[in-house]
Formats: C-alpha cells, structure tokens, sequence
C-alpha cells in the first residue's frame, strides 16, 4: 500500500482509523436515537396534558332513557297535570358537570 | 496464528458485540415506547363527571319509585326532617370509603335534594344535604376549558317530577358533587 508520494503506510493502522470511523458512527446513532426518543417521550408528555379522555356516559349507553327522566315519565303516566309548567322547570338545568 | 485466522476470529467477536448492541437499541426503543404510552394513556382519567351521575341517579333512586315519592318522606300530611336527616344511611351511601383522602380526610362527596311545589318554583318546601358543603361553590363557577378549571369539583344536577301518594305533584332537584380531583386530575 503507497500513498502519492510512493510512501508505504501501515496496513493496521489504516485499520484502527476505519474501526475508530465506525465507533464513531455508531455513537452519533445512538446518541441520536436516545435524543429522538427523549423529543417523542416529551412530545407525548405536553399532549397528555392537553388531552380529553372523557367518557360520555350516555353515548356508551346507546339509545337508553335517562333514568331520572324515566322517572318523570312514570309520573307524568299517573298524573301528567300541569305538564307543560312541569317541563319547562326540569328543562331549566342551571349546572350540569 | 496466521492473519486470515485472526481476521476470522475477529469478525466472530465484532458479530457478538453489535448482537449485544442491537439487544440493547431494542429495549431502549421498547421502554421509549412503553413510556410514551404510559405517560399519555396512563392514570389519572377523570371519571368524577361519570361518578356523580350516577350518584345522582341513586339519590333519585331513593326518593321515587314507580312516579311515587317515598311515604317515609312524608309524616301527617307534612315532610318528614327525620328522613332527610337519615337519607345518606337510608340509601346506603357510605362516604368514608377513601380513608384519610383530601387535604385534611375531608369527605369528597356532597348532595343536596330540594322539593318544590307548584305554587312556588322558586323556593323550596323542603330540603336536605350531606356530605362537604365546600364542594357546593365549586358548581356555582362558569367553567372554561382551561388547566385552572380542572380541579374544580365535578357536578350534576337532576330535576325530576313525582307524587305523593296523596296525588300531591312535587319537582324535585338533586344536586350531587364529586371533589377528589387529587385522584382524577393529574397534578
């Protein structure tokens, strides 16, 4: 083996240089993909907070009556005077959730 | 030991470390993957707005059966403060159930069942409450869709309309509040 000037180098060190080059590559990798995880556990992180994993209780329960409502219903089938004032009244929810 | 020979041994060693190496790139992007999951499906979920549905539903469940007040509520032709008082144990309520929870062991839970009339809608014949009261104004606060209002407790209300079995019309309004936001809201 010569380089330009027709001096010979030795071949284990030109070995030892491409191993050194290779180790090197792969730390960058590594160190890259540790930070890449890091960004993507962070990232993960920040939207967990902003998140809305809320359950809709009535959306999971299909098509079914509202049980208090139900209870109305019953009423109503016993003695339904005065309905429409009754109605209104239990439409005028000042809070829910 | 001739050159090809070490060459070869070599090899068989640099294949050993780079096996030892993948296992190791494997389980750090495995525990990436675990911890990205963890932290976003993770606990707490905010289950209090579920909670005092349900509990809410239960109150109701106590008071009418059948479009029918329960008689118990009603003493001499009058309503009956005993049975109010004693609703919580009536109903099998137990508050006590997360010992030592909140700041101080303080009950997470609150209700309030009030009765109307129809000559008045606006004031009730007769009411009665359980639980943490300081819960209460945290219903009363116009929530938005921001961190600061996360924490506060969760509320239902329920209006509904029965009977006494003396043919007596009466809307009720039931208001359960649920606090332990410690346990449902992340810190």
């Amino acid at each position: 083996m010569s380089n330009n000037n027709g001096n010979l180098k030795n071949p284990a060190m030109i070995n030892k240089k491409g191993q050194v080059g290779e180790s090197v590559t792969w730390i960058v990798v590594t160190i890259l993909l540790i930070v890449i995880l890091l960004v993507f556990i962070y990232a993960a992180t920040a939207l967990a907070k902003v998140k809305s994993l809320k359950t809709d209780i009535k959306a999971n329960l299909g098509d079914s009556v509202d049980w208090v409502s139900s209870k109305t219903q019953m009423a109503y089938s016993i003695s339904s005077d005065n309905k429409n004032k009754i109605q209104e009244w239990i439409s005028q929810k000042t809070e829910d959730g | 030991m001739k050159r090809g020979e070490q060459m070869h041994k070599n090899k068989k060693g640099t294949d050993k470390l780079l096996s030892i190496y993948w296992f190791v790139i494997l389980t750090l992007v495995a525990g990436g993957i675990i911890a990205m999951v963890y932290v976003f499906y993770g606990p707490p979920y905010d289950v209090r707005g579920i909670e005092s549905e349900i509990f809410a539903e239960r109150i109701a469940d106590c008071i009418s059966q059948r479009g029918f007040i329960d008689q118990s509520f009603f003493t001499g032709g009058n309503f009956n403060a005993e049975t109010g008082e004693k609703f919580t144990d009536k109903c099998h309520f137990n508050f006590n159930v997360e010992e030592g929870y909140g700041d101080d062991g303080e009950t997470e839970y609150f209700y309030e069942v009030e009765f109307y009339t129809l000559k008045d809608l606006t004031t009730p014949v007769f009411s009665f409450n359980d639980g943490n009261v300081n819960w209460k104004g945290d219903c009363f606060i116009k929530k938005e869709n921001g961190k600061d209002y996360v924490r506060l407790a969760q509320c239902t209300e329920k209006r509904m309309y029965a009977l006494s079995k003396g043919g007596g019309q009466y809307l009720i309004k039931i208001l359960s509040v649920i606090g332990k936001s410690e346990k449902n809201v992340k810190q």
